[in-house]
């Protein structure tokens, strides 16, 4: 590593050092990037849970989560929950489903989801 | 629910009670109150402008008894263009009745840049003239007192710290205090002059014995130069220092104001040269000696009273005194001068707003403190030696001069009174004059230190301009157009939220009350546990808004809210986002123990546009 790279990765910051680990971390399972992802495709995606909201609409609660691969984020919303089993900060998981555009966000309702094991790729 | 406000008792002791704006009126001086107040400055450097002249001779020039020789016909070019100075000055006090500095003149007669090179040499030379009168007042001090000439450095930052808290208080330009010490000193050197003449003339004094240092700088055979010559003119032509003082307070004086003004300022001409003359005659014959590194003690008047009145007596005392009362009068008169012009070139919007600002006492207190803190840093630096700071200065002086003069020129050309043309002579001579005296300093002392004010005043001018290009610009910016209305913005409020407590429960209240477009709290959690615990109590209270929960992967809590912050921004256009941060209030002994984070917040969010931070306290009694 030349001295430049030094001071490259010195004024880095840390939301790009998260993406690269991110991107590493997810590259071995082969899924639709985040990034590259287009509304109403039927696909499958896979992130790591970066924000939770608890919307406690009058009686309908629903959880809102946002998922990040590296390459970019993605809403998942479960209507009529306050809580999802296995859903929990840095967690990640796979979801299966078409997204919907929402303002400048993509949406996945109630999809269908899968928790990959903590501490592996 | 009203809370006392506070005064502080530290400042209420130093400055005293405030006055109120109403009673900031004008008191009328007479003319002979009104020479002390404005002619201490002029006639105290009489104290130091023959020895910085022979300064130059013996300890620069290395000439010998050869100096003393020159004493006479310097000070007799000193005098005239004391004369040609003087006359020019006349005449602003006729122009401008209502107090024509430099800087107002020039401004008005030539524009903005000769304004602002006026206003930035007389602003680098009140610095200095408090830097020179204070070292010369206790330069006056050590030689009645020889022992402390080691804390010259230090007895001079007491000084101007005593004058700084005075003139914090709003000491006035008042006739009591100026007029004692201002009288004493002249009364004193004339007394000095005429027994000293007599015993040389009548009584034959002998010249001073000199030992050690001085009689080896008296030695020296060297021959003069003309570049020694001008040099030592220059160090004499500071005595000029501070005869435009009459012409800045002209409304200051009892009516006829302008004729008033004028025969003070003949008067206060006459005494400045008659004593300048008179000295240099007494030194002539007596020979004082002085070096240029203050390793003779006594200045130039010490010695010279010493041998009039034979020996440390009490007329020796008096007149060391009377000096170091004046010398300190006379940076008092910088005190008056530098804050005044510092307002009137802010009120211009050429420097920072602040110097506008008075102070309790209705001075205007920034330029008071900044007036000091430049001139300590000036006396360090130069170790408090007058004939170190004296290539600096007066270069100022003589430019303001210039400008002013000059000013004049076209103001008389451009209103045509009575007898324009011979007035534009007098004021022509005088700017032309003093021009080339201000070019002399430049060029012989350039090397001494003449090259600080010939570059800092191009720097000044650059900032001058550069403030004044922003406070134009924020202006131009803010002034509403025609018909101007404040558009309606999406408003969404983001309450931060560490757990749930009294605090966080009334700052949600207090967001709810605002009724925004859009309503979130936002916790930055560590583990799923915190989430888990937050989100319990949030049901618990029945808080009913949108918890978003972010964890900080990387420990910070600041980068995560803001990135938050940001993509709630990104969602609309128009918005405009609150951000509340629920504080406690405690003691001052205790406060340092909470919202370190909130403040690191507050920090970041502040230059962040279409941002609102707001705290809602809860005080902990």
């Amino acid at each position: 590593m030349g001295i430049k790279d030094v001071f490259k990765s010195a004024s880095k910051p840390v939301r790009e050092i998260d993406s690269e680990r991110l991107v590493d971390r997810f590259a071995e399972l082969r899924l639709q990037p985040l990034g590259e992802l287009e509304a109403r495709d039927r696909t499958k995606v896979c992130g790591e849970v970066k924000r939770m909201t608890i919307k406690p609409r009058s009686g309908i609660p629903s959880t809102e989560i946002v998922i990040n691969d590296g390459t970019g984020d993605a809403t998942v919303i479960f209507s009529g929950r306050r809580h999802v089993a296995g859903i929990e900060h840095g967690h990640c998981i796979v979801i299966e489903g078409v997204a919907f555009a929402d303002a400048n966000r993509l949406v996945f309702l109630n999809p269908a989801y899968s928790l990959l094991p903590m501490g592996e790729g | 629910m009203a809370t006392q406000t506070g005064s502080n008792p530290i400042k209420r002791f130093f400055i005293g009670k405030p006055i109120p704006t109403s009673d900031d009126q004008h008191q009328r001086l007479s003319k002979k109150i009104a020479l002390p107040v404005f002619a201490s400055d002029a006639i105290s450097s009489t104290a130091y402008a023959t020895e910085e002249i022979l300064i130059v001779f013996l300890s620069l020039g290395a000439v010998g008894m050869v100096a003393y020789s020159m004493l006479v016909p310097i000070s007799l070019i000193v005098i005239a263009l004391l004369t040609i100075v003087v006359m020019s000055y006349r005449q602003t006090i006729f122009a401008y009745p209502s107090g024509g500095g430099s800087y107002i003149v020039s401004k008005e007669n030539l524009g903005e840049y000769p304004g602002l090179v006026a206003g930035a040499s007389l602003l680098i030379d009140y610095v200095l003239t408090v830097c020179v009168s204070v070292a010369g007042g206790v330069a006056a001090i050590i030689s009645a007192f020889n022992g402390l000439a080691p804390h010259r450095v230090q007895i001079c930052i007491g000084f101007i710290l005593l004058m700084m808290v005075a003139n914090l208080r709003g000491l006035k330009e008042s006739g009591a205090l100026f007029a004692p010490p201002t009288y004493l000193y002249v009364i004193s050197l004339i007394t000095l002059i005429v027994v000293g003449l007599y015993r040389v003339f009548v009584q034959h004094l002998a010249p001073i014995e000199h030992t050690g240092e001085a009689k080896h700088l008296l030695e020296m055979q060297g021959s003069i130069t003309v570049f020694y010559f001008l040099k030592a003119f220059s160090s004499g032509a500071v005595a000029l220092t501070g005869v435009e003082a009459v012409s800045n307070g002209v409304p200051a004086f009892k009516k006829p104001e302008s004729k008033n003004a004028s025969i003070t300022l003949i008067w206060m001409a006459v005494i400045l040269g008659s004593c300048f003359f008179g000295l240099s005659i007494l030194a002539q014959h007596l020979q004082p000696v002085k070096d240029h590194e203050g390793i003779i003690p006594n200045t130039v008047l010490a010695q010279l009273a010493e041998q009039v009145y034979g020996g440390r007596n009490i007329f020796f005392f008096i007149t060391q005194f009377a000096t170091f009362a004046i010398l300190i009068l006379a940076a008092n008169t910088s005190y008056a001068d530098f804050p005044r012009l510092g307002s009137l070139i802010a009120k211009d919007n050429y420097l920072p707003r602040q110097f506008m600002n008075r102070g309790d006492r209705l001075v205007y207190s920034n330029g008071v403190i900044f007036l000091s803190v430049a001139s300590i840093g000036l006396i360090v630096a130069f170790k408090g030696l007058i004939s170190a700071l004296i290539p600096l200065y007066a270069v100022g002086v003589f430019t303001g001069f210039t400008l002013s003069q000059a000013g004049m020129c076209v103001h008389h050309y451009k209103h045509r009174e009575k007898s324009w043309k011979l007035h534009i002579l007098i004021n022509g001579i005088g700017s032309v004059t003093t021009f080339f005296v201000a070019g002399i300093f430049v060029v012989v002392k350039f090397t001494d230190g003449a090259w600080i004010p010939a570059i800092l005043i191009p720097i000044m001018m650059v900032g001058f301009k550069g403030i004044h290009r922003h406070y134009t610009r924020v202006r131009g910016f803010l002034a509403p157009k025609e018909g101007y209305k404040a558009p309606f913005r999406t408003h969404t409020v983001v309450v931060l939220v560490g757990s749930v407590n009294q605090g966080v429960l009334q700052a949600v209240r207090y967001a709810q009350s605002l009724r925004p477009d859009k309503l979130i709290a936002l916790s930055v959690i560590e583990n799923s546990d915190d989430r888990a615990r937050l989100d319990e109590q949030w049901d618990k209270f029945g808080l009913s808004i949108e918890l978003d929960t972010i964890v900080s992967e990387y420990r910070d809590l600041t980068e995560p809210i803001l990135n938050r912050i940001n993509e709630i921004d990104n969602m609309y256009n128009d918005d405009l986002i609150t951000v509340i941060i629920p504080e406690f209030v405690t003691s001052i002994r205790s406060q340092w123990l909470h919202n370190q984070s909130a403040l690191a917040i507050k920090a970041r969010l502040l230059f962040r546009p279409n941002t609102v931070v707001t705290s809602v306290p809860i005080v902990i009694p």
